[in-house]
C-alpha cells in the first residue's frame, strides 16, 4: 500500500515537474469553418504537421526549443445564416481567449477579406489556408499593404485557377478540337465570376459560349441545363459551385448520357475522395481543379507523396478537399521564418516570410513581397502548382499541369461516339 | 414536352414534401415545425444503419422511419401537446427541436457529399424522347401512392375518418367520443413518418445534408400556404401549380429565379387569398 502511495506521489510530481519544464507553446489559432470540408480537412493537415514538427523537436525560437500548439475554433462563416461579424468574433475569440501567435483564418471569401482588418489589429501573422480564394484578397493586401501585411495566402486563387482552366481547355482545343463550351455554375458570388472569367477568356481565343446557366444552392434537378448543353452541341461542361448537390449534376450528366466533358473548376463534392463511391462510379471521366498538388496523388515533388502517405496513415482517408496541402504546409512555413528570425515578432516575421522559398509538398513556397500571394507555377521547381485531376476507374487521376501529370485526359464511350473521338 | 415531364416530377416531389405537413396541421393544427429536420434525420438514420450497422436496405430505411415516426409520437406526447392550441407557442416548440435536430446531426458529423442513400434502381428511361432516370419516376409512383393511400385511409377505415372528423370541426368530434389529442398524437406520427418515406424516395437523387431541413420545410410551407391550410385537395393542386410554375422558370426563363417562385406564390395568395387556395380558415373574414 506504501509503495502505491510513493508511486502515486512520485507520479503526480513528475507530471508537475514536466509541466513546468515544458517550453511554452507556440500557438496557431484554426479559426475557420470546420462544417465544411475544406475548414475541416486544412485543420487535420495542420495536426499532422504540428504533430511532426513536434515530434522532431519543435520549432527552434533563439536558442530554446518550442512546441507548435493548435486552437481550433468553428468561424460557420460559410454557413448561410452565420453574418460575418460572428465570424470575426471567432477569430478575435481565438487571438485574445486562446493566446493565438498565428492565425489561420475563416474559408469565405467576405469574412476572410473582412478578418484582415482584425489580424492587423492585433498585429497576428495570418496565413489563408483554405477559402478566400478571391483575387480581392491579395489585391486587398497590395494596395494596403501597411496596413494588411500580416497577411498572406498560402494557396491558389480564381484568378490562377480561371487561367489553369483556360490553359488546360488550349491544349484540349488543340488535341481534340473541341472549342463549344456551356457553363452551369452554382448562384454565388465567387462561382459566377469564375464562369465568367473562364468564358471571357475563352471567347478571346475563339471559342463558342453556348450558355450559362445559374443554379441557386440546393437546387436538386439540373436536367434543364444538362439538356440544354446537349441541344446546343456543348463538348465541354463548365462547372463551379461548392454545394453538395453538384452530385446530383455529375449522377444526371452520366444518366442522361450528354456528351460533353464535365470541367469542375472549383466543385466541391467531386474533390471528396469518396465521390467515386457517393455517385456509384457515375463520376467516371469528371474533370475537377483541387487548387493544390498534394491533394491527390502525384509526385509532384519528393514530399508530396510522404504528405500522402502521411495523411492516410494518420486519419485513413486520402488528403479531402483542397486547402488539406495548404494547412499541412502552413506550419512547416512558419516554422521556416521563425528559425530564420529567431523570433515570434509579427514584423520581423512578416520580412522573413516575403524571403521565404520552401520547398513544400505542392513545390516551392514563395511570396509574392507585396501581395503575399503564393507565386504559382507550372513547374514545382519554380513555384507552387496547382493539380487538376479526372476521376478514372475510381481514382482522382491528376491530368494538368503536364508537369506532374499522372494520365492523358479520358472521354466517356457516348463522348467517343457522338464526336468520334480516336481512343 | 421537357417542361411537361420535368414539371409533373418537380410538382409530385413538393407533393412528397409537403403531404406530411399538411395531413399533421389538418387534423391537429399544429405547424409542424420540424418538418424538414425529421426528412434529414430520417436520411442520417438510414445512413448509419445501412453503413454503420450494416443492416440491409429494407430494414434500414423501414428501423429509420419508424424510428422517425416515434419522434413525432413522443414530440407531441412531451412538448406539443402542453402549448396546444397557442398557435406561436407551437411553431417556436417544433422550430426549436427542429434546429436541435439539425444542430445534432451535424455535430455528429454530417458534412460534405459523402452521405447519400442507394437509389431505388440506376437507370435512364426515355419518356416521350425526354431521358428521366428511375429515381425520378419511382418518386412520382411513390407520391401517387401515398395521396391514394391516404385517400383510402381517411375515407374508409375508422381511425382515417375520425382524423377527418376532428380535422373539419374539433368541437363536433369530440362530442362524438373521438379523442382530440389521440387524434392530434396520431397525425403528427403519421405526419412525420411521411416526412421519412420523402426523404427515403428523394434523397438518393442526391445527399443527405443538413441545409435540406430548411428548404423541405419551406417548400411544404409554401405548398400548404397556397393551398390553403388543412385542404388536401388545395395541397396538391398547389403542388402542381408552383411545380409546373419553377419548371417553366427554369427552362423558359433562368434557373435562379425558380427559388423565387414559391416565396412569390406565398406573398400573392396572402395578398389576394389569404386562406390559400382550398383554405377555410379565413374565408369567411375574406367575404366580408
Amino acid at each position: 500500500m506504501k509503495r502505491l502511495l510513493v508511486l502515486a506521489i512520485a507520479l503526480v510530481f513528475a507530471l508537475l515537474c514536466g509541466q513546468g519544464l515544458q517550453a511554452k507553446p507556440i500557438i496557431i489559432g484554426a479559426a475557420t469553418d470546420t462544417e465544411i470540408l475544406d475548414g475541416f480537412a486544412t485543420v487535420r493537415g495542420l495536426k499532422l504537421a504540428v504533430e511532426e514538427i513536434n515530434a522532431a523537436g519543435g520549432v527552434k525560437v533563439g536558442a530554446e526549443k518550442r512546441p507548435f500548439q493548435v486552437e481550433t475554433m468553428d468561424t460557420r462563416d460559410c454557413d448561410a445564416g452565420v453574418p460575418v461579424s460572428e465570424a470575426l468574433l471567432v477569430v478575435e475569440k481565438v487571438i485574445l481567449d486562446k493566446g493565438a501567435d498565428f492565425i489561420i483564418g475563416p474559408s469565405r471569401s467576405e469574412a476572410a477579406l473582412a478578418a484582415l482588418s482584425l489580424v492587423s489589429k492585433y498585429k497576428k501573422v495570418y496565413l489563408s489556408t483554405c477559402g478566400g480564394l478571391s483575387p480581392k484578397f491579395h489585391s486587398t493586401i497590395a494596395e494596403n499593404y501597411d496596413k494588411y501585411k500580416y497577411a498572406f495566402r498560402i494557396t491558389g486563387e480564381s484568378g490562377y485557377m480561371a487561367q489553369e482552366a483556360v490553359d488546360m481547355l488550349t491544349a484540349v482545343n488543340a488535341k481534340y478540337g473541341f472549342n463549344r463550351m456551356f457553363i452551369i455554375v452554382q448562384d454565388v458570388a465567387f462561382a459566377r465570376a469564375g464562369g465568367d472569367a473562364v468564358a471571357e477568356k475563352l471567347k478571346a481565343k475563339g471559342w463558342e459560349i453556348l450558355g450559362s446557366q445559374r443554379y441557386p444552392s440546393g437546387a436538386t434537378d439540373f436536367s434543364a441545363g444538362l439538356l440544354k448543353a446537349k441541344e446546343t452541341r456543348a463538348q465541354i461542361l463548365f462547372i463551379m459551385g461548392d454545394m453538395p448537390e453538384l452530385s446530383i449534376l455529375v449522377n444526371q450528366w452520366n444518366d442522361l448520357k450528354i456528351p460533353a466533358l464535365p470541367f469542375g473548376n472549383y466543385m466541391g463534392p467531386a474533390m471528396e475522395p469518396k465521390f467515386w463511391e457517393v455517385t456509384k462510379g457515375r463520376a467516371a471521366y469528371t474533370v475537377v481543379n483541387l487548387v493544390n498538388a498534394g491533394n491527390a496523388p502525384s509526385n509532384a515533388t519528393p514530399w508530396t507523396m510522404k504528405f500522402y502517405k502521411a495523411y492516410q496513415k494518420k486519419y485513413g482517408s486520402e488528403p479531402e478537399g483542397y486547402g488539406t496541402a495548404s494547412g499541412y504546409m502552413a506550419p512547416y512555413v512558419l516554422k521556416d521564418a521563425i528559425e530564420r528570425t529567431g523570433s515570434l515578432d509579427s514584423d520581423r516575421l512578416v520580412d522573413a516570410l516575403e524571403k521565404t522559398s520552401l520547398m513544400g509538398v505542392y513545390g516551392r513556397i514563395k511570396f509574392d513581397p507585396k501581395s503575399h500571394q503564393i507565386i504559382p507555377s507550372l513547374d514545382p521547381e519554380q513555384g507552387a502548382v496547382g493539380t487538376i485531376f479526372q476521376w478514372q476507374d475510381g481514382k482522382r487521376v491528376v491530368v494538368y499541369p503536364p508537369k506532374i501529370a499522372m494520365d492523358q485526359l479520358k472521354f466517356p464511350p457516348w463522348m467517343l461516339d457522338y464526336w468520334k473521338i480516336k481512343k | 414536352m421537357q417542361i411537361l415531364i420535368y414539371g409533373l416530377i418537380n410538382s409530385m416531389l413538393l407533393v412528397l414534401m409537403a403531404v406530411g405537413f399538411a395531413l399533421a396541421y389538418s387534423v391537429s393544427r399544429v405547424p409542424n415545425f420540424m418538418h424538414g429536420a425529421l426528412y434529414v434525420l430520417t436520411g442520417y438514420l438510414a445512413w448509419v444503419f445501412l453503413n454503420r450497422i450494416g443492416l440491409g436496405y429494407a430494414p434500414a430505411v423501414l428501423l429509420a422511419i419508424a424510428v422517425v415516426t416515434f419522434i413525432g409520437w413522443v414530440v407531441y406526447r412531451v412538448a406539443v401537446i402542453r402549448v396546444r392550441g397557442m398557435p406561436v407557442s407551437e411553431i417556436i416548440v417544433t422550430f426549436a427541436i427542429s434546429l436541435a435536430v439539425l444542430e445534432f446531426v451535424r455535430w455528429l458529423g454530417l458534412r460534405g457529399a459523402t452521405y447519400v442513400l442507394p437509389a431505388f434502381y440506376i437507370k435512364t428511361i426515355t419518356l416521350a424522347g425526354v431521358p428521366v432516370d428511375f429515381q425520378r419516376i419511382a418518386a412520382v409512383i411513390v407520391a401517387v401512392a401515398i395521396v391514394l393511400v391516404l385517400w383510402v385511409f381517411t375515407h374508409y377505415t375508422k381511425i382515417g375518418l375520425g382524423l377527418r372528423g376532428i380535422a373539419q370541426n374539433e368541437r363536433a368530434a369530440l362530442m362524438l367520443g373521438i379523442d382530440s389529442d389521440r387524434a392530434a398524437t396520431l397525425a403528427l406520427s403519421l405526419g412525420s413518418a411521411l416526412a421519412a418515406v420523402a426523404a427515403i424516395t428523394i434523397i438518393p437523387m442526391g445527399n443527405i445534408n443538413v441545409a435540406a431541413g430548411y428548404d423541405v420545410l419551406i417548400y411544404a410551407i409554401a405548398v400548404c400556404i397556397c393551398g390553403g391550410l388543412g385542404s388536401w385537395t388545395g395541397t396538391i393542386l398547389a403542388a402542381f401549380i408552383i411545380g409546373f410554375a419553377q419548371t417553366a422558370v427554369v427552362y423558359l426563363v433562368a434557373p435562379h429565379l425558380s427559388v423565387v417562385v414559391s416565396l412569390a406564390a406565398i406573398i400573392l395568395i396572402l395578398i389576394f387569398k389569404p386562406s390559400g387556395l382550398f383554405g377555410r380558415q379565413k374565408e369567411l373574414e375574406e367575404r366580408v
